[in-house]
Formats: C-alpha cells, structure tokens, sequence
C-alpha cells in the first residue's frame, strides 16, 4: 500500500496518465502548490474520479464535503489531505 | 420476474389535464371512440397509425399548406413517406411556440462564470428578440446565396446565437448540421467533409471547466478543408475581434454574426412553407466500419415527432423551462430546438456541469426555473458520487427528470426520489437515427423501478426474441414519420436497407435490446450491436479503432463497451488490441494509443483500458464479433460462441485481469 509522500505522489501521477494525460502528467505539475483546476491538470469532475480512485486504492473513506478545492486543487494540497487521513507515512 | 414497485403516481388532476389527455379526448370525440386504457389508445394508434398522425396534425395546429392526404404514402417502413403533398415550416413553428407572446422568454442562456467565484452569466432571449434575430439572419443569410439544397455546418456551443442560425439557416430550406466543440477537428471534417457545405457556423470562444478555449484558431483548419464553402459565419461573445485577426488568412469569406445583421432590417418574417419531406437536419451515426454515414432527417417527420413526444409524453408547454445536458453535436440537442414549439422556453449552458464544482448544472437549474432538466446516468452519477443533494439546492419548480445516453439502473430511482424529490424520473430511448424516442414517459401513468414509462404513441414497437437465447431485440413494425429520409449520398438506398432493413425484412431494427412487459412498460437492455453509449455519448467504434490501427505497433483493433458499476454512468470502453509480432504493450504504448484516439476523435472516445489479445474473435464467415467480446467481458458465455472460429480468445477476454469488472474504472 502507497503510504509515503513519494508513493502516493507517484501513485497520484499514475492515475492522471492513465486516465486524462497520458504519460504528460509529470511535465503537466511543474510545483506542489500549483492549481489543478486552473491549469487544465484536473476539471472538477476529476476531482471526484480521483477521491474515488483514491478511496479504493487507499482502503479509506474521504468525506465529501471536504471535496473542496482547498483540499484537492493541487498535488501539495491532495498530499496533505491524505497525510491528515493516513497518518504519518512509515519508516 | 416480480412486479418492481412503483417509484411515482400522477396525480390524478393533472393527468386529467395532460395534454395527453386531451388529446385523448380530442380524438374519442372525433371519431366517436372510446378508450378506456392506455393500453387501448396505444394499441389504436399503431393500428391506425394514419389516423393518429392525420389527428394529431390537426390538433397540434401547426400551420400548414397543400393537402394532409396521404398521409402515409406506402406501406412498407423502408419506404413510406408521410404527407407528401404537405407543406410546413419547422422554423415558424418553432418559432412560433403555439402562438407564444412577443414577450413571453424563449431561451435562456447561460454560460459558464468567467472565474470560479462569479456568478453564473444569465441571459433571457425573448420571442420577439428570437424571432427578429432569426429573421434577420435569414435574411442576411439569402444575401450571401444560401437557400435550399444548401447545407449549413456548425462547429458551435450550445448558446442562443447557434440557435437562431439554425433555425434561419433551417428556415430558408438549407440542411443544418452541427458538432460540438469537444470533437478533434479530424473527427469533424470526418463527418463536414462529405456533406458539401456552402456555409460554416463557428462559435469564437467558449468556455468549459474554467478554461477559455479560442475555438476559431482551430476551426481554421476545418474551413480550409472543406472547399465548398462560402461563408464562415462567427458567432458569441468577442466575434468581431476574432474576425478582425482571422480574416486575412482565412480561406474565403469571414464574418461576424453582428456584422452580417447590421445591413438587415429589423423585420419579422412570414416563413415560406416547405415540404414536408425537405430535408433538416443532418446527424450522424457511427459503425463498426467507415466514416461515420450521415443521416438525413426531413422536416416534417423531425417536427410532429418532436411535438407528439414533448407534448403528449412530457407535457411540455408554456410556463416549462427545459434544461437538456448536451452539446449540439447530439440529437438531444436537436429535441431541446424543438420544444420551443410546445411554448416552453428552453435552457442552454455552454460550460461544464462540473465547474465550479459539482452542483454547478443543479444550482443553473434554480436559478434559471427549470422544470424539466434531463441527463445521463453519468450525470446523475457524478452528482451522486460528490455528495450533492439538488434538492437543497433551490430546485423545487423541477417537476420532471429525463434520462438517457445509457442504461438506467434501477437505483437511481431509489436516489432520484431522496435527493431531487418527489417527481417522476422519465428514462427514454431511442437514438440519432429515428432523432425521437420508442420508450419515455407519459404523465398519466406511475414510474415502476427500473422502467420507462411506455413504448412511443403510433410506434409499433416489438421486443423480437433471440432463437438464441440472447435478450430481445427493440424492431418497429409500422411506418413513422421521423424514419430517416435516408442516408447521405447513398442513390440506390443499399446503405440504408443494410443498416436498419437487413437484419429482419420488413421491420426497422434499431440496434438496441429491449424488455417490454405485460404493464406496457420498458426497459432497455444495451446495445444489440456494436455501437458504444459511453458517459451519454454514442460513439462508433470504428472512430476508436481506425486511430487505433494507425499506430505502427498495432495490427488490428476492436473497441467494445463494458457494463462497470464504478465508472461513470456504468459503462466504460475496452480496446482489445493484437499487436505485431515483438511488440508488448506497455504503459508507454498504452498512453500513445490514448492519446492518438484524444487527439483524433474526442477525451470521450478515450477507452479506460486497452489490452492485448493474440487475435480478434471472428465468426466462422471471418467478421469480427463484437457482440461475442462484449459478453465475454461480462464474463458470460456468448450466445453465439458456436458460431466463433476462436472461441479460444474469448477465455482470454473473460480472464484479462486489466478488464475484469472489479478492477478500478
């Protein structure tokens, strides 16, 4: 299970290749605090793909009210939010 | 199979005042019957298929010309024409909204908020204002030489300009056909190209999840590949600057839609009548193969099937607002036009549903007064899954819901009815090629779980069992008026026989599986074919797998939808691949195949998994069998594997770990 910064960062990165970007993802997300939603990385509608997705991988539930861009509208911000969830990441 | 509960009731006074009731009424008394069930006046209307479209003609009052007689010309469904002596305006009619007040507001249109915090940009176009612009594109628009016979292509939004050229472009007898924004230009000249169009419609900017998109700048390329044309005709906001840059390179005339109705006079029009069989508009359908074939629907046929589903099955009417989820490159596009002629206004929106988030369409639909909105189980999914609940949101003027673009699960009635409210949720069927529906709704009878209310008035709609086994097939047994004149550029009419005609003589075999039961009631059960309904959105799998086999590592391709619980609106695309010899497909590969078929048809006709197969599943007379991959991917054994020449490769579907039903969308 993904469970450090990197894991999960590369784990975020996998999944918008696979589903929106297609091997572009990386060069896509120049910086951690960079908006999703304003630079085409992610719409709102993936927002809601990617908390499913990440839900399932996870084995967590997220809860949807905070399906907000404060806590998903950047790859910084998604991080955080999942460490607020997991936990700090192990050894 | 047990009787599913019922999920609505009308209530009894305003089914009494349908419009479907009256018109009920309306022919009881005019021809001294009487009909005390549904099911009685279903069944008379498809017996007496003519009388129903000669009465309803008549009670519908639109304004006409010539003789009503015959109504049907021809028995057979392949070649019957209705009221060929008739003459009609389907743009006075719709225009006209039953005789609807200057006043009264005809469109409302919206657009997505310049940022995510703005509201959302609202404007209301009334009859008169409608009714002027039209005219005065018509007229600017017979200036510049366009008239019948010509055709007019849109690469537009879905906003109240396109509307009205539309329907002047449709008013003075030219054929209107139009793409939305999010198809690749290559997809789009795959199907402007073969139409020979004078005129060229493009919307200069839009905007879609937050992001301006300048759609000129791409349309360029489309207009200087199609040598036909006359005019570029620019349409919205900041029109007159994006002339002002283009017009130099562009390939022949460029203009803004303001400039060309600056030499008109403001004027209304009295709109010529035309024939009934005029062609209107021009859809298209995609294969298993080919360029997608373009199908000519008329005038007349578009119109009264049009205003018989509106206004008897929906019970649309003045004080509606009608909010349909489509772009203008789909036939729902072309149903919303038309119930402006029912004396609703109607709704458009070009922006996403999901910006600037998830309640972003729920929240337009209060604001805007929607009373009947419709979607796709993707959209209800999306709503669903992002924890909106629309009946908090303002939406109490909903009264109705429509669905379609894919099957219905039963429980999104469940979810329909906790969180938009206590409405009826109409599911409805049919498609581009008959640009109506055989299943919807139908105000003076319960929604039962999971089904479409009843089969579409005058259709003689069959459930055709499979000697197989497999589920029935949805085939048409009389002759309606919205049957296609036929497709485009195929003189002899093989292509027609071969697409809707061929599979069982005599009847119109629509390409869908169907369930009808003893209530009266439907439910559809996918496609028959191999044609995919992803996300809402009919796509023809060649456009995937000719992209697909342009790829140097790839030898062959079959593109097959998949029934998936967690993808949105419970279905996805498989792309089965055989690669040449040496070759595996990787990540690497996988993202270029991807990205091939974004760039060359649309981010929808995108598969959420490609996998690798040794050869496609043929049948014993070497076609591909779509149908026998598909049931393999749901993990059944396909009704026709007998007839396979290598059922082996089917195990290997069924057990491909990347296409498993659990594995995440």
């Amino acid at each position: 299970m993904p469970n450090s910064d990197a894991e999960l960062r590369r784990l975020i990165i996998d999944w918008l290749d696979d589903q929106y970007h297609f091997g572009d993802a990386e060069q896509l997300i120049r910086d951690d605090e960079q908006s999703f939603l304003e630079t085409g990385v992610l719409t709102s509608l993936g927002f809601v793909q990617l908390v499913l997705f990440l839900e399932q991988r996870l084995a967590i539930t997220l809860d949807r009210a905070a399906l907000t861009r404060e806590n998903f509208d950047g790859m910084g911000r998604v991080l955080r939010h999942l460490r607020a969830h997991l936990g700090p990441a192990s050894a | 199979m047990n009787t599913p509960s019922i999920v609505w009731q009308p209530d009894p006074a305003r089914a009494a005042a349908s419009q479907l009731a009256r018109f009920q009424q309306f022919v009881e008394a005019r021809h001294g019957l009487r009909f005390s069930t549904w099911a009685e006046f279903h069944r008379d209307s498809v017996v007496s298929f003519r009388r129903f479209w000669s009465d309803f003609l008549e009670w519908s009052a639109v304004r006409r010309a010539g003789s009503a007689e015959p109504v049907c010309d021809g028995d057979t469904i392949e070649r019957a024409r209705f009221f060929p002596a008739l003459r009609l305006s389907y743009t006075g009619t719709v225009l006209d909204g039953g005789g609807q007040p200057d006043a009264a507001v005809a469109i409302v249109e919206c657009h997505e908020a310049e940022t995510p915090t703005a509201a959302l940009q609202v404007r209301e176009v009334t009859r008169g204002e409608l009714r002027r612009d039209v005219a005065r594109i018509a007229q600017a628009l017979e200036a510049q030489g366009i008239g019948p016979g010509d055709r007019v292509v849109a690469l537009a939004a879905h906003d109240a300009d396109t509307i009205a050229v539309a329907l002047a472009a449709t008013g003075l007898g030219a054929t209107w056909s139009s793409c939305g924004p999010e198809l690749a230009n290559e997809a789009v000249l795959a199907r402007f190209g073969p139409l020979e169009p004078a005129a060229f419609v493009v919307t200069g900017q839009y905007r879609s999840g937050g992001v301006r998109h300048d759609l000129l700048a791409r349309a360029r390329e489309v207009a200087a590949a199609l040598p036909t044309l006359r005019l570029t005709l620019v349409t919205g906001a900041a029109a007159d600057a994006a002339v002002t840059r283009d017009a130099a390179q562009w390939p022949h005339h460029l203009v803004a839609l303001a400039q060309l109705m600056a030499g008109t006079e403001a004027v209304t029009r009295d709109w010529t009548l035309l024939p009934f069989n005029q062609p209107l508009f021009l859809l298209f359908s995609s294969g298993t193969t080919g360029a997608p074939k373009a199908i000519v629907h008329g005038a007349g046929g578009t119109l009264l099937e049009h205003l018989k589903e509106h206004r008897l099955h929906g019970d649309l009417g003045p004080g509606d607002r009608l909010y349909y989820q489509t772009t203008c490159g789909w036939m729902m596009w072309h149903w919303t036009l038309s119930g402006l002629a029912t004396g609703a206004a109607i709704v458009t929106y070009d922006g996403s549903v999901a910006t600037p988030d998830a309640s972003a369409l729920w929240r337009l639909a209060a604001r805007t007064g929607v009373t009947v909105l419709g979607a796709s189980p993707a959209f209800w999914q999306y709503t669903r899954d992002s924890a909106v609940s629309p009946r908090t949101l303002g939406t109490t003027q909903l009264r109705a819901l429509a669905s379609t673009g894919s099957m219905l699960d039963d429980h999104w009635y469940d979810w329909a009815r906790r969180e938009v409210g206590e409405i009826p949720l109409m599911s409805i069927s049919g498609g581009t090629d008959i640009i109506g529906c055989f299943v919807l709704g139908n105000p003076t009878l319960p929604v039962y779980r999971g089904e479409s209310q009843c089969v579409s008035l005058a259709l003689d709609v069959r459930a055709l069992a499979d000697p197989a086994g497999g589920p029935d097939e949805l085939v048409c047994g009389t002759p309606f008026p919205s049957r296609p004149l036929g497709l485009l550029h195929d003189h002899d009419g093989s292509r027609f026989h071969e697409a809707y005609f061929a599979a069982h003589p005599g009847l119109w075999t629509h390409g869908d599986f169907i369930e009808l039961t003893a209530r009266g009631t439907a439910r559809i059960l996918g496609r028959a074919d191999a044609v995919l309904k992803v996300k809402g959105v009919r796509i023809g799998p060649a456009e995937i797998t000719g992209i697909a086999r342009r790829l140097p590592e790839v030898r062959d391709a079959m593109a097959v939808e998949q029934r998936h619980a967690d993808s949105p609106g419970g279905s996805r695309i498989v792309l089965l691949v055989v690669l040449q010899d040496g070759v595996a497909l990787d990540r690497a590969l996988v993202h270029r195949i991807k990205r091939a078929i974004r760039d060359g048809a649309s981010a929808d006709h995108v598969p959420a998994v490609v996998a690798a197969i040794p050869e496609l599943p043929t049948t014993l007379n070497g076609k591909l069998s779509e149908r026998a991959a598909r049931e393999a991917l749901a993990g059944q054994v396909p009704v026709n594997r007998a007839a396979i020449r290598n059922p082996e490769v089917l195990d290997l579907i069924r057990a491909l770990p990347e296409a498993s039903r659990d594995h995440p969308a």
